[in-house]
């Protein structure tokens, strides 16, 4: 039974790989690609080559979605969550792509093979050296994805701008159209956004913001060095809070224990937007002794951080709205 | 007898170390509080606002309070566990005690949609209390009823298929593995007043009905055949020994998650110091566990400042070569 299974996928397996040639593309070929060599260097470094552009191309959810933002369109797409609440897919029409995985660490690669992908883009995670869905942790058998076809990304390095930038190169070079009239009303309604934002920051010297995410046993707050958004937001003058010692082995957050929550005194907390909900906060009160010690807490100043997901223009302008906002209600004097 | 007339003074030497732990798991910790700070809030036992008088009394208290309860638990369980199935290697882990609970939280998180170690509580208790029940009806069938054998086959049967259960659920469902992660760790963090007057009342119940078995684990660690010869109701000893065990276990693992070690390596340490008789093994236990578990509790809060480590972590580390230590160079009494 097992082995008449396996021989079924490596027959399917072989099929697909083999291309049959029998005509079927279109789906999700973007006809603008030009033919010809075709290179782009990654957020790793690396440069990826290929005998024509691709066009059929596999990406992880945001990355998917950056993609899409600039007309190209992916044949296959894998998540971290379902596609129907996963912030950067949930307002998109994901008609005619293959979903290979809804869930972190698990990408159906069988569906995927018969694809036959000729390129996969996930993100370049600088503190864990990995691209999107080849972190550790993730299934073996997920990770021969890799297997398939070249894989790229962007880096999530210092900044969403550069990764918004990235991927706009990335789409440029597969053929997209970059400069149509919906990309360019995007762009302009994110610098509004920025000059917005930062015209409010300038307005309240002095306020003080701190990222954070509590959980049962610890508060963790986020190290900005490794969270571009949270760069991106000190780089336009907000004093985003560097934690004084973050894990050494998980650089990201700086833990600790409920005994110290009240170690940074912030006066608005931009709450991990995965966990944040408006009765969030009242709820931690009620349930940890120390939470309501962090002064901003108990004055019900915290505001959605868009953690870790941001890949595009329009979805940074509009996450930069409601910041904005927070900033303009917030009073610097809170933690004195 | 001389040993036994310098035990009882022992006992009363080892609540002096108790409270001397207790003491100190509630002045130090992962914050910096000042020995008059931490004083001042005991003296006036009221939250005046201030971070210390709130760490001191709704952090440290019921902490310190909670290990205390939770490892005198644990330790009289392992040793009742080990005298009536007379196996050395009996704790609350390999009667199914942890694995029913885990099971039951992880139905909690998927099924129910729950979150939240106060929620997690019940589903605990009731899961150690099914797989304990469980583990004692496979192992009654049969002419010659629940023998320690087949107390010890049944548990590591119950384990095995609950623990199958629980990694088939979480091995889908990456969100409860992320809960099941923080809960299956064992630790005292994060546990305030409500779990410790939500499980205490079990707790101090089974503790002092415990105290009540030495002299049936005494004749049961002759034989059944002499215990029977001694009058004794041997059915009778093992049912009643189980519900206590299921209570103290099952209320502790609730509260805490499943913690290691106590309850195996205690017993081993009390029936080293006191010999076999039970009726101080008992008593010792239940002061030692709550020892070894608040200094090792204790060693996790200021070993990562300002950061914890959980006392699970700190009781897999530090106890595993004591225990190594105690059967290589100590001669252990039999079971």
């Amino acid at each position: 039974m097992r082995a008449w299974r396996q021989i079924l996928a490596v027959a399917v397996l072989s099929a697909a790989l083999a291309g049959c040639g029998s005509g079927t593309d279109g789906g999700g070929d973007n006809a603008a690609a030009s033919a010809g060599p075709w290179t782009f260097t990654g957020g790793s470094g690396e440069v990826v080559k290929a005998d024509k552009t691709p066009t059929r191309i596999i990406a992880h959810a945001g990355e998917a979605a950056a993609l899409m933002s600039f007309g190209i369109k992916p044949v296959g797409i894998y998540a971290d969550e379902s596609v129907k609440t996963d912030p950067n897919l949930k307002n998109l029409d994901l008609s005619g792509i293959e979903i290979l995985g809804e869930e972190w660490g698990k990408i159906d690669v069988e569906k995927a093979a018969a694809l036959r992908p000729d390129l996969i883009v996930g993100d370049w995670w600088p503190a864990e050296k990995a691209h999107s869905g080849m972190e550790e942790g993730v299934d073996e058998k997920s990770k021969k994805l890799a297997e398939l076809a070249p894989i790229t990304g962007v880096s999530q390095g210092k900044s969403i701008v550069e990764l918004a930038e990235g991927y706009e190169s990335l789409a440029k070079s597969l053929g997209a159209k970059v400069d149509s009239p919906e990309i360019a009303a995007n762009k302009k309604r994110f610098e509004d956004a920025v000059t917005a934002f930062k015209a409010a920051v300038a307005a309240k010297p002095g306020l003080s913001v701190a990222a954070m995410s509590p959980a049962d046993d610890k508060v963790y707050v986020a190290n900005p060095a490794y969270a571009p958004e949270l760069l991106d937001l000190q780089s336009w003058g907000l004093d985003v809070l560097n934690p004084a010692s973050p894990d050494p082995g998980f650089p990201y957050w700086e833990n600790l224990s409920w005994e110290n929550a009240d170690k940074y005194q912030p006066d608005l907390i931009l709450w991990d937007g995965r966990s944040y909900t408006p009765t969030a906060n009242a709820d931690w009160g009620r349930k940890q002794p120390t939470w309501f010690k962090i002064k901003a807490a108990k004055a019900g100043a915290a505001v959605a951080w868009p953690a870790f997901w941001l890949h595009t223009y329009g979805d940074f302008a509009t996450e930069m709205g409601k910041l904005t906002d927070a900033v303009k209600a917030a009073d610097p004097n809170v933690s004195s | 007898m001389r040993r036994a007339a310098a035990l009882g003074p022992g006992l009363v030497a080892l609540c002096a170390v108790l409270a001397v732990v207790a003491f100190l798991s509630v002045t130090l910790g992962s914050r910096d509080i000042g020995l008059s700070e931490v004083l001042h809030a005991l003296r006036s036992w009221d939250d005046d606002g201030s971070i210390s008088g709130t760490v001191t009394l709704e952090l440290r208290v019921p902490r310190t309070l909670l290990g205390i309860l939770v490892g005198a638990a644990l330790g009289v369980a392992g040793v009742i566990l080990q005298g009536v199935t007379r196996n050395p290697l009996a704790d609350a882990g390999i009667m199914g005690i942890n694995s029913g609970a885990a099971a039951f939280v992880v139905v909690a998180i998927t099924v129910l949609g729950l979150r939240g170690v106060g929620v997690y509580v019940w589903f605990a208790f009731a899961g150690a209390i099914v797989a304990l029940i469980l583990v004692y009806a496979i192992a009654s069938f049969g002419r010659e009823g629940a023998t320690p054998v087949k107390l010890a086959l049944a548990g590591a049967a119950v384990t095995a298929g609950l623990a199958s259960v629980t990694s088939g659920i979480v091995m889908t469902n990456v969100d409860a593995l992320n809960e099941l992660r923080f809960w299956q760790v064992g630790s005292l963090a994060g546990r305030y007043a409500p779990i410790l007057t939500g499980v205490a009342p079990f707790l101090l119940l089974g503790l002092a009905a415990s105290l009540g078995f030495g002299r049936a684990l005494n004749g049961l660690a002759l034989g059944e055949d002499v215990a029977r010869g001694l009058g004794q109701h041997i059915g009778r000893t093992r049912v009643a020994a189980f519900a206590v065990v299921a209570v103290l276990a099952g209320a502790a693992t609730a509260a805490c998650g499943p913690i290691v070690f106590v309850g195996l390596v205690v017993p081993h340490l009390a029936r080293f110091i006191c010999g076999p008789d039970y009726r101080w093994i008992l008593p010792y236990s239940m002061l030692l566990a709550p020892i070894v578990l608040l200094l090792a509790d204790l060693l996790g809060r200021v070993a990562a400042r300002p950061d914890e480590v959980q006392v699970g972590v700190v009781l897999g580390v530090v106890c595993a070569p004591a225990f190594v230590a105690i059967v290589r160079y100590a001669r252990l009494s039999e079971v």
